[in-house]
């Protein structure tokens, strides 16, 4: 039989592999059976027909367990497994935990024989994912990697999609959904090795993923094998071979591939893996609860030793032995290794899981600058936390619809088998595309949602599922987020990510130590035979900021060069400098400080030191543009830096130029020759230049400017709004711009005279009621009244008020602001909240008369005489403020109709004035039935004025005071009888 | 009513301050034929005054009636419509408007919104007169491009159409449309004429003034008469029987910017600077034009200066106020002035004391 890759690496490695496949079973099932070599020999030989080849399958799976570089996690899995065959013989074969035991022995049965290969599919196809997945930053050991590799060359032979592929006889398998494979049909097995089949593996009989997912596994499945390939033969354990002709890249051959391999910072990766662990009791339930078995790992972790240092030895021993068989698939390795996985962690979190159920926050954000390390982080926890990983990145389609069916898959797998290994989703570069990323956030959004929702329900199937065990598992189907969810991203900012920003759990990466990225990079640059010195590794690793895929590429470029690193290639063009823009912040922090690095480059390469900063400076301004922004931050914080200056002179140069990138500013949005822009920055060259310190700015973002902006727009705003209330005699010659500049003081001050007392009106003088009345009539004019103001008093009018409740009267337009400057106190006098109280009745009133006789008057002439009839009117307009109101004679044009609203206070503040008035009126006494009656048909309405001059007499005064009292206001009419000009009027009219 | 408005000349004839200039414009007006004016002064001045006297001469006072009207023109720009929104002020002979209101749209208001309005000629001309005017405020604040589609219209429709150009600063118009217009120049009304004009409402009102009240007034009025008589009234509202050395109350910016002012002589600093950068901020906030700011705190500095020092500081504010203009953001500039004197003074002392 031959291998799909008939490349002598592989084919090398496959027999080691085989080879090293024996041994463990050898160590491991001695007590069980004799050992039985005789199957891995044998595969060279064709495989006879008839007989599936389920054997084969066994080993691969070992090899794939110690993916944790770990040794321990060999050993104990295949002792799980093998107690586990023989009860799995048991089980019914069509079981949903589908034991590929039972298919083995009922080797005939098709039935069987495709729930087997089914599972073996899966196996494979879910591995193969997760391997290719892996391989995009790939992490595994060598070791495993080889072994990954050589369990999917075998199942490329015993199943494949293509009839073509597979050699000798086959049959023809269909899938529960609908997949339809080749399975080949392979030699002789032995029973006992059948029996040693795991069930678990082939939890994901029944696939969740599209066939066209599946489809492109194997494709990628392909290409990961072709890569893997070169991979492996650069491993640490086969370091004595030939490097293969494909050379990989270095970020990939090195990439971390356990956790403590991370570079990243600590912390943030316990957290993640302590968010991905906090899922453990939803996505794996009450599958493991394995406190007791502390001492097996323990146990386990031993033996894996002793078994590693076999593993090496029959790796060396057995290197040339040539099998090409294997007719294994993958579909066991899965489930021993997630089985080992998840037990080895679940102990170390045992803990924790208990105490924290699934994760309050459902998905995790990571973020930080290119070359960090996020997406490796990712993975490896995931893997760490036994899920298999699923990624989806920028490269895929992210158009909505694709990636909710593609999250959906992943995420809520109510996988019929419940025992498969669960998926972790990755999505890269979340931030990516706006448009496309804005479809995958919406669809985990809509997830989270629907999580929070059913919460209370969830938590008690979770609560159930932890006791109740396997039993409830089948309640997890509910269509919401099961699985954990990674984000990455690199801007958390952007626009896009604002939702998921809220409901996610960010963490945020920042850079790695120094000292940790230079060990990393001296000690693969040891492996390759790199000479570098750890002052070039240092300088390259600070000049890329500790971007170790970038330090990465750039190492292994100079390799395939055969040149060594040294300083001045840094900074030449051999090292590619990102040209990644740096937030507002990094620019502004940029500029205003200099940069300690430099200094102690200096002494390395003084020569053109500062025109390096500048050109470093300059590069940076110019990539991230927005000269505007970075020149208002410029602006912002400047002054609070901490420069010696003791002469103004370096602070006058700023400013002058600030002033010139405003002036040029101005001069290109006005001409819109942008081409100008490219002399904005090196003005904030200069700038730094003058200020630049060696300390740490405190930077503050810009708002100083705008918050000015908005401020005075909206003072324009209520400016140019009052300008057009107020009459447009008076408002032609005032403008809003020049009001503030002259007006507003002695307006002010007018507007609220001191000689004004707060007494009752009836006791003014004659000169007062005049007064008052000309303050009345200005302030109608201008438009101006006063208004509650709820939010307590404004600091001027506190001083001279005595506040009667809480709220306090302003002016409606707010013109006192103007005058309010900060530390500023004017000297204007304030009116007590009573005079006020009065004003603002009295210009109600003033308004509404003026209004009526503007209608009444049509003429043109006579508005400014009437006016002043008004105001020569006055003090018996204000002394009848109550319902009846004898307009004096002398106004026919106003004695159409008067009317007023009152306030209750003022009510009964002019009662006494009417009792008196009353004598004084002259006309009819209205007779109190007259007035029920009207009452009784303007029910809703009550009179407050007479449009004929007439008053009505105490004790009806009376009764209409009480009434009014209950109700907003009164309206009356009377029929038949007026002295007055008749005309008709609306009700609406009388409502003002 | 305040009293500037009550006590504002309704008619040429009863101009007082600008007499000459009323009498010129009447004669204009009686000899039936009427150019494009352009009113230019400083505010306070009574440009405003006088165009409404003018309008009245020519139409009678029909021209008191007039309509509010806020109406927002579609005007078709090309590719798009643009909304413009504009406040017009109507009577029967004359529109009163505001086009640099629509700010950067102000070239449509005078291509589409003022032809249009220019090209109709009034109906009921009755043999009077047969046009109708337009009263344009604020011509200074209009765009280049806005000028420039103004004056094509200026020439195009003057059969049926006059002008009436209103602006602050004729510097700001360009050449082109001043040569179209006849050019009134409103001073600053002089302190005697100020002193009359308040004489003349004490009168009215009945006040008994103090001699040499209004002369203080009017000194303290920055030969505004707007602001004068405000000032007055203010007087008249604080205390009445007029004392002789009764406190003018100040107006309160100016206060401000003289604490500004003080502030910077105490200590020279670039602490103090961003004091007072806060400071100017309240002030640029409350809507104070900053070129005034500008004028009013070098006129601050300049009481306090040694008078060696007074040139130089003149001239730098000279220097950033034009860059002000230049500019965008007000206040870099301000504040650029107020270190530039930061620095010269603290120069000085040194020198001066050590």
């Amino acid at each position: 039989m031959d291998m799909d890759f008939p490349d002598p690496e592989e084919l090398q490695w496959l027999e080691a592999n085989n080879s090293n496949l024996e041994d463990d079973f050898d160590i491991e099932l001695d007590h069980l059976h004799p050992p039985s070599p005789p199957s891995e020999p044998e595969p060279p030989e064709s495989p006879a027909p008839g007989e599936p080849s389920l054997e084969p399958r066994l080993p691969p799976s070992k090899p794939i367990l110690p993916l944790p570089p770990k040794p321990s996690s060999i050993e104990p899995q295949l002792k799980i497994n093998s107690k586990k065959r023989p009860r799995s013989d048991v089980g019914s074969p069509l079981s949903e935990s589908g034991s590929l035991g039972d298919v083995v022995e009922d080797k005939r049965s098709r039935v069987d024989d495709e729930n087997g290969v089914r599972g073996r599919i899966n196996g494979c196809g879910d591995d193969d994912d997760e391997d290719w997945l892996r391989f995009s930053p790939p992490q595994q050991d060598r070791r495993d990697a080889d072994l990954v590799m050589v369990g999917e060359q075998k199942v490329e032979k015993v199943l494949s999609r293509y009839a073509a592929e597979i050699e000798g006889d086959f049959m023809p398998v269909t899938g529960l959904d609908g997949e339809r494979v080749y399975a080949k049909i392979s030699g002789v097995e032995k029973e006992e090795r059948v029996k040693k089949l795991e069930i678990k593996g082939n939890s994901e009989g029944l696939t969740l993923e599209p066939i066209r997912a599946l489809m492109q596994r194997v494709e990628h499945d392909e290409f990961s094998k072709a890569l893997q390939a070169s991979i492996g033969g650069e491993s640490d354990v086969y370091h004595s071979e030939e490097p293969v002709g494909q050379e990989q890249l270095w970020v990939d051959k090195y990439a971390p591939n356990s956790f403590m391999e991370l570079l990243s910072d600590e912390q943030t990766n316990r957290e993640v893996l302590l968010w991905l662990k906090q899922w453990d009791s939803c996505v794996f339930g009450s599958e493991i609860k394995s406190t007791e078995d502390d001492v097996l790992s323990a146990l386990r972790r031993h033996s894996s030793g002793i078994q590693r240092s076999k593993y090496s030895y029959r790796n060396s021993s057995k290197n040339q032995r040539e099998t090409m068989n294997n007719k294994e698939t993958l579909g066991a390795h899965n489930d021993i290794r997630e089985n080992n996985r998840s037990q080895d962690i679940l102990e170390m979190w045992e803990k924790k899981r208990r105490q924290s159920g699934p994760s309050e926050e459902k998905i995790l954000l990571l973020c930080g600058p290119p070359g960090l390390g996020k997406t490796t982080l990712a993975h490896v926890a995931a893997r760490h936390c036994g899920y298999r990983v699923v990624e989806i990145n920028a490269s895929d389609d992210r158009s909505s619809s694709t990636i909710e069916a593609k999250i959906l898959d992943v995420v809520q797998m109510n996988s019929v088998i419940a025992d498969s290994k669960p998926k972790c989703l990755v999505i890269d570069e979340i931030d990516g595309a706006l448009g496309d990323g804005k479809g995958a956030v919406e669809v985990i959004l809509e997830m989270v949602s629907a999580e929070r929702k059913s919460d209370a329900g969830k938590e008690n199937t979770a609560q159930e599922e932890h006791s109740g065990r396997s039993s409830s598992k089948k309640k997890q189907r509910s269509a919401s987020l099961l699985r954990p969810v990674i984000c990455i991203c690199n801007n958390l900012y952007a626009p896009a990510l604002r939702p998921l920003r809220q409901v996610a759990k960010v963490h945020v990466f920042v850079q790695p130590t120094l000292n940790r990225v230079v060990n990393r990079l001296k000690y693969i640059c040891n492996k390759e035979g790199l000479r570098t010195s750890s002052i070039a590794l240092t300088a390259l690793a600070e000049y890329t900021e500790c971007d170790i895929r970038s330090c990465l590429n750039t190492l292994q470029f100079l390799y395939k060069k055969n040149e060594a690193l040294n300083m001045l290639e840094i900074s030449s063009q051999v090292v590619g400098r990102k040209d990644a823009s740096k937030s507002a912040l990094d620019i502004w922090k940029e500029i205003f400080q200099k940069r300690r690095m430099k200094w102690e480059r200096k002494s390395i390469n003084i020569s053109n030191n500062t025109s390096d900063e500048s050109e470093v400076l300059l590069s940076l301004i110019s990539n991230r543009g927005d000269y505007d922004l970075i020149f208002d931050g410029i602006h912002e914080n400047i002054l609070r830096l901490q420069y010696y200056d003791p002469m103004m002179q370096k602070t006058v140069k700023c400013m002058d130029n600030l002033e010139v990138s405003d002036i040029i500013n101005k001069y290109i949005m006005c001409t819109q020759k942008m081409s100008l822009l490219v002399y904005q920055p090196p003005i904030a060259v200069q700038i730094h230049s003058q200020v630049a310190q060696t300390d740490r700015p405190i930077i503050e973002w810009p708002k100083s400017f705008q918050r000015y902006r908005t401020i005075s727009l909206e003072k324009l705003d209520t400016l140019h709004s009052w300008h057009s209330r107020i009459s447009p005699y008076i408002s032609r010659h005032l403008s809003a711009k020049s009001f503030v500049e002259e007006s507003v003081s002695p307006f002010l001050h007018i507007l609220s005279p001191p000689t004004m007392k707060p007494v009752a009106l009836h006791l003014l003088s004659e000169k007062e009621k005049s007064e008052l009345a000309q303050l009345v009539n200005t302030m109608v004019s201008y438009a101006i009244t006063y208004k509650n103001l709820q939010s307590g008093p404004s600091p001027g009018s506190q001083r001279h008020e005595d506040l009667l409740d809480a709220s306090s009267l302003s002016f409606d337009p707010p013109i006192h602001d103007f005058k309010n400057f900060k530390g500023y106190t004017s000297c204007h006098f304030v009116l007590s909240s009573a005079v006020k109280q009065v004003l603002v009745h009295e210009v109600e009133k003033q308004r509404i008369l003026q209004s009526s006789s503007n209608r009444a008057i049509s003429s043109a002439d006579p508005n400014n005489k009437e006016i002043y009839a008004f105001s020569a009117n006055k003090a018996s307009v204000l002394q009848s403020s109550m319902s009846n109101h004898a307009t004096s004679s002398s106004e026919k044009q106003v004695t159409a109709e008067n009317f007023s609203r009152q306030r209750q206070q003022a009510l009964s503040l002019s009662k006494p004035i009417n009792s008196g008035k009353g004598a004084t009126a002259n006309g009819p006494v209205r007779s109190l039935e007259k007035k029920k009656k009207a009452f009784g048909f303007f029910d809703r309405f009550r009179k407050i004025s007479n449009n004929d001059s007439q008053s009505a007499s105490h004790d009806i005064q009376k009764a209409g005071a009480t009434q009014r009292n209950m109700r907003p206001f009164l309206f009356k009419f009377n029929e038949g009888f007026t002295n007055a000009v008749k005309r008709p009027v609306r009700m609406r009219e009388f409502l003002l | 009513m305040l009293w500037v408005d009550k006590y504002r000349p309704k008619t040429l004839d009863k101009v007082i301050v600008h007499e000459d200039v009323a009498q010129n414009l009447k004669k204009l007006v009686t000899e039936q034929d009427c150019p494009h004016l352009l009113f230019y002064g400083p505010s306070g001045s009574g440009k405003k005054t006088l165009i409404m006297a003018l309008l009245r001469q020519m139409f009678g006072p029909s021209t008191d009636k007039v309509k509010v009207e806020n109406k927002t023109w579609k005007v078709d720009a090309g590719s798009r419509t643009i909304d413009v929104e504009l406040t017009t002020l109507s009577s029967s002979h004359h529109v009163e408007m505001n086009p640099a209101n629509a700010g950067f749209q102000d070239r449509y208001v005078v291509q589409e919104i003022i032809k249009e309005m220019a090209k109709n000629r009034p109906i009921d001309t009755k043999g009077k007169k047969g046009f109708k005017v337009l009263v344009l405020n604020e011509v200074d604040k209009l765009s280049r491009e806005a000028q420039h589609s103004l004056r094509r219209t200026m020439e195009k429709y003057s059969a049926s159409c006059r002008l009436i150009l209103c602006c602050n600063s004729s510097s700001k118009v360009t050449e082109a449309v001043r040569s179209r217009c006849l050019n009134i120049r409103i001073s600053a009304p002089a302190e005697d004429k100020i002193v009359k004009v308040l004489e003349f409402i004490g009168k009215k009102e009945g006040l008994q003034l103090p001699s040499g009240f209004a002369a203080r007034i009017a000194e303290k009025s920055n030969r505004s008469l707007r602001r004068a008589i405000l000032l007055l009234e203010t007087c008249r509202v604080q205390q009445y029987p007029f004392t002789h050395n009764q406190a003018i109350p100040p107006m309160d910016w100016e206060e401000y910017v003289s604490e500004i002012a003080s502030d910077i002589m105490k200590e020279q600093s670039p602490k103090r600077l961003f004091q007072v950068r806060g400071k100017l901020y309240e002030l640029l906030s409350n809507c104070i034009p900053p070129e005034i700011i500008l004028k009013r705190l070098l006129k601050e500095l300049l009481r306090k200066l040694d008078s060696e020092l007074k040139h130089e500081v003149s001239y730098w504010a000279a220097y950033y106020e034009h860059r002000m203009r230049l500019g965008q953001k007000a206040i870099f500039h301000l504040e650029a002035f107020v270190a530039k004197f930061m620095s010269i003074y603290k120069s000085f002392l040194i020198a001066t004391f050590g």
